[in-house]
């Protein structure tokens, strides 16, 4: 922790942690003496950030995001009790979801949720749930970041007061999304979104993880540090939508821990459109045969905007598929990055795993970072990655304009195409066409 | 993997031998008296002394890198003589003053040094240990203005174009091995091509380790001035030991306008043996500055022996239109470990790079590709394509790729892929078939994986690296 003095930022927070003092500290929802396991994660996690270094560009990981403006910061961890009025809220509601868990400032908060409790599946936040499901959250909460723990994976589990938990339980196929939105109302602070999903045997779920500022003052700065995690049992099944729409000053730091067993099938695709300096750490594990991801993800930035998306997919066992899409689209000053790395472990044979990763610089003070990674140590696999940056195609702006398109619209349509290809993977008519009318927007220049 | 594959990958290693020349060797350990005794021995000018010692004043600030995937012993640097040179050193008029222990030595790795065997077309400047034997063909080229020679003739009789040029493009600093070898080095091969003039004939430096404990830090130095061109081709070998010997040379290419440099390497280090005892470590730092308007830098490598391979020949592609191009194949085998890549830094307009690696793992070998491309602000319509195959060879084997890529133009074009393959039992089963066995089969396989490198090589180097990849990974069948 002395190492650590000098980082304004994680010393408060470490000082928070230890001292406890009330007034700083929001009122525990779970009381540890009820659940001894909690007790221990926390502790664990306290400990563990207390001994990660605070992140430079000088570390391989974080070598081209450059979070030092968050060092400086000296934010608390933020209050529970914001309650923003359901007219502002509503018009982020996804209508396909018959399900809702809305947390303010990582809080939940029932009178904007709507829980149904009609359908099999187990829906709700960890207060509610944690005594009546604690076998299966003592199970899976905090248990699926073995290979990759950081520093904010372990400040968000100290910090953990309130989760949003879903669980398909066995042979149930639920077809309506859940949706979990995450509010950041106050400014300066630092707030801790969390989730489990836990897909028993034979089950599919579809969940939408949704980050939206409403903050007073209007665009003041906060920082989310947000945490999920996905346990698919055999043959189970999980698509998740992932949208990150903070404001433009805020910090999104986020890792998400997928663990696939037999048969399993994870489907994610994450729009990253939000936040002044955002990290998305997505983790996947194949830990049993058969197992399946298919990830998209589309980066769309502007003015100076940092999106830095790290990816994990790691093949522990044979005959498991993988696929990966990224797009980023860089506009004005923005800097995108992607890391994708896929571990192809020695027992994992006939592995089939392709990774793409395509870029789009929009001006010239754009830049782009992308960083394809292989490591294989098995000899039967199919194993194909490929990266390109570069800007529109001539030859398909000609296409476009020897048909009386002019360039200008011709150059908006392509754009709007180029990441659009991300957005047809998205299941729900609503998200999806909300999400068409944001890139289109962005992608107009005029 | 049916075990008559497994069997096809182990093969002895031919160039095993010892050659028995009394040898003056410096004691061992490194400080700055080592560094003014080297610089004594070879009478060297006092600019150069202030270089070295400035590079070791460097070197004792920096740290080891750590981040390449590779895993050795820790080095000792002061277990290693940083001076061998063979005893009977005079200066050599013909190839007839030659230790004839030498030039059998030399004529078992079939180096073309005889003026027959030169008939071939090579001029080859031998470097022995540290120090540069003799050098073929001198005459022929200096008629045209050639400068052909070792590093330390160079220094005696042109030190002003040596100064000119030395740690233009490694700086001192550069890195660990870079400041290592500055502080260090004892010989290598200078090459200088004057205004305009095409080299006639290929230019090549042959490299041996022979003496146990000791350390080869030789410093090559390419020129070509205005309108040349030249085509330098580099072959390595080291008899067996059961010690790690280190390997760490500094290779810097400057290419001015429309100048044309095309370096070719054929490493073949000793590798260690099956258990992994022994072997090189390679450590090398390789860079190509295209200076000039139109200017084109081409590596080629073919890389098969060393326990450690850690080489990266770079092209930094500064003038305008300038062109890098690298190709290479990296063979791994039994315990060996390559981390081996390029970096194209784009700096200039309309500059141009390409990037062909095959790496090939068998045993319980690693290998890695490691590239950067990064496109600056300025290099407008910068293009650079890239293509990493890897095969593996048996299930205990890995294959990484680290490609990184970083744009900062918008104008820029920037293409990766990469793939990963087997040699399948329907394969194999295929030239069975045709009556072609098994090891026939593995060989043309390899060699048609890595086509498009050897199709860079100059014709002598092809046929060498052939043979070499064939029997790097042949053996006795069944």
């Amino acid at each position: 922790m002395n190492a650590l003095a000098n980082i304004d930022y994680l010393s408060s927070l470490l000082q928070t942690l230890s001292t406890q003092n009330p007034g700083d500290f929001p009122k525990d929802l779970l009381p540890e003496n009820n659940f001894p396991w909690l007790k221990q994660l926390r502790t664990q996690a306290i400990d563990q950030a207390g001994q990660f270094k605070w992140p430079t560009t000088r570390d391989e990981e974080w070598r081209f995001t450059d979070i030092s403006p968050l060092s400086t910061l000296t934010f608390k961890p933020a209050q529970p009790g914001n309650s923003p009025a359901l007219a502002d809220v509503s018009p982020f509601f996804i209508e396909e979801a018959n399900n809702r868990l809305v947390f303010v400032d990582g809080f939940f908060t029932p009178e904007l949720s709507n829980v149904n409790h009609k359908n099999q599946l187990v829906v709700g936040n960890l207060a509610e749930l944690a005594t009546s499901h604690s076998d299966v959250i003592e199970h899976h909460l905090g248990q699926h970041f073995k290979s990759q723990k950081n520093l904010f994976s372990a400040l968000n589990t100290a910090f953990l007061k309130d989760c949003a938990v879903i669980i398909a339980p066995q042979n149930t196929v639920i077809t309506q999304p859940v949706h979990i939105l995450y509010i950041a109302t106050q400014a300066e602070t630092t707030h801790y979104p969390r989730c489990l999903v836990v897909g028993q045997t034979n089950s599919q779920a579809t969940v939408i993880e949704d980050y939206i500022a409403l903050q007073k003052p209007a665009n003041s700065s906060y920082i989310t540090n947000s945490v999920a995690e996905f346990s698919l049992a055999a043959n189970a099944q999980i698509r998740h939508f992932r949208i990150q729409r903070e404001n433009s000053s805020a910090f999104h730091l986020a890792n998400c821990a997928v663990s696939l067993d037999y048969a399993s099938r994870y489907q994610a695709v994450s729009v990253t459109l939000g936040a002044s300096i955002s990290r998305y750490n997505l983790d996947i594990g194949l830990r049993a045969e058969a197992a399946e991801c298919i990830i998209d993800g589309l980066a769309l930035i502007s003015s100076d905007q940092l999106a830095d998306t790290h990816t994990c997919i790691d093949h522990l066992q044979p005959n498991c598929v993988s696929h990966q899409q990224h797009k980023c689209i860089a506009d004005e000053g923005a800097h995108a990055v992607f890391n994708g790395k896929i571990i192809v472990r020695p027992d994992a044979q006939r592995t089939d795993s392709s990774q793409s990763s395509r870029n789009l610089l929009l001006s010239n003070q754009a830049k782009i970072d992308a960083k394809p990674q292989l490591e294989i140590f098995a000899d039967d696999v199919k194993c194909a990655h490929g990266a390109t940056v570069g800007q529109l195609d001539n030859e398909e702006i000609f296409y476009l304009k020897s048909r009386g398109i002019p360039e200008l619209t011709a150059r908006n349509l392509l754009t709007y195409a180029f990441g659009a290809e991300i957005l047809n993977r998205i299941s729900i008519a609503s998200l999806k066409h909300t999400l068409e009318q944001i890139v289109l927007n962005q992608t107009q220049h005029h | 993997m049916s075990a008559a594959l497994q069997n096809l990958v182990n093969q002895p290693y031919k160039h095993g031998f010892v050659t028995d020349i009394e040898s003056e060797i410096a004691p061992k350990g490194l400080n700055e008296d080592t560094i003014r005794l080297i610089s004594s021995k070879k009478n060297e000018p006092e600019w150069l002394l202030d270089f070295r010692l400035n590079a070791y004043r460097k070197w004792l600030t920096m740290s080891e890198p750590d981040w390449q995937n590779v895993h050795y012993p820790k080095i000792d640097f002061q277990e290693i003589s940083y001076y061998a040179a063979p005893k009977p050193k005079e200066k050599l008029a013909s190839m007839d003053e030659v230790d004839p222990e030498l030039l059998r030595t030399f004529e078992k790795l079939g180096v073309p040094m005889h003026e027959r065997a030169a008939l071939a077309g090579v001029a080859v400047d031998v470097v022995f240990d540290s120090v540069s034997v003799a050098t073929t063909y001198k005459e022929k080229l200096s008629e045209v203005g050639i400068i052909f020679c070792s590093i330390s003739e160079a220094l005696q009789e042109y030190p002003e174009l040596v100064k000119q040029y030395l740690g233009t493009v490694v700086p001192v600093g550069d890195n660990f091995f870079a400041a290592l070898n500055s502080a260090v080095f004892t010989d290598g091969s200078f090459c200088f091509i004057p205004k305009g003039v095409k080299c006639p004939m290929d230019l090549s430096t042959y490299f041996r380790i022979n003496t146990e404990g000791s350390g080869q830090f030789e410093r090559t130095l390419v020129i070509a001035e205005e309108g040349a061109s030249v085509s330098y081709l580099e072959g390595c070998t080291a008899p067996q030991f059961d010690t790690n010997q280190l390997h760490a040379a500094v290779v810097e290419l400057v290419a001015l306008d429309n100048a044309d440099i095309k370096y070719s390497t054929v490493q073949n280090w000793y590798a260690g043996d099956e258990n992994g005892v022994g072997g090189i470590f390679n450590f090398v730092t390789k860079r190509g500055l295209a200076k000039g308007v139109n200017s084109r830098i081409s590596w080629t490598q073919v890389e098969t022996g060393s326990a450690i391979t850690w080489k990266y020949p770079s092209c930094i592609l500064r003038g305008d239109n300038s062109v890098g191009e690298f190709y290479s194949v990296a063979l791994t085998n039994n315990l060996q470990q390559a981390d081996t890549g390029t970096k194209m830094i784009h700096l200039g307009k309309n500059t141009r790079s390409t990037i062909i690696s095959k790496g090939i793992s068998a045993g319980k070998s690693n290998s890695s590709y490691r590239g950067l491309v990064r496109v600056a602000p300025g290099a407008q319509n910068a293009r650079n394509f890239s293509q990493c195959d890897s095969m593996l060879v048996g299930d205990k084997c890995g294959a990484h790729t680290f490609p990184y890529i970083q744009v900062n133009n918008n104008t820029a074009k920037v293409e990766h892929e990469a793939s990963t393959s087997k040699i399948g039992e329907d394969q194999l089963f295929y030239f069975a078939q045709r009556g072609i066995d098994a090891e026939e089969a593995v060989s043309m396989i390899v060699n048609g994986f890595c086509k498009e490198v050897f199709q860079q090589l100059p014709m002598e180097f092809a046929v060498e690296a052939t043979k070499l990849l064939s029997f790097k990974l042949e053996g006795s069948v069944g």
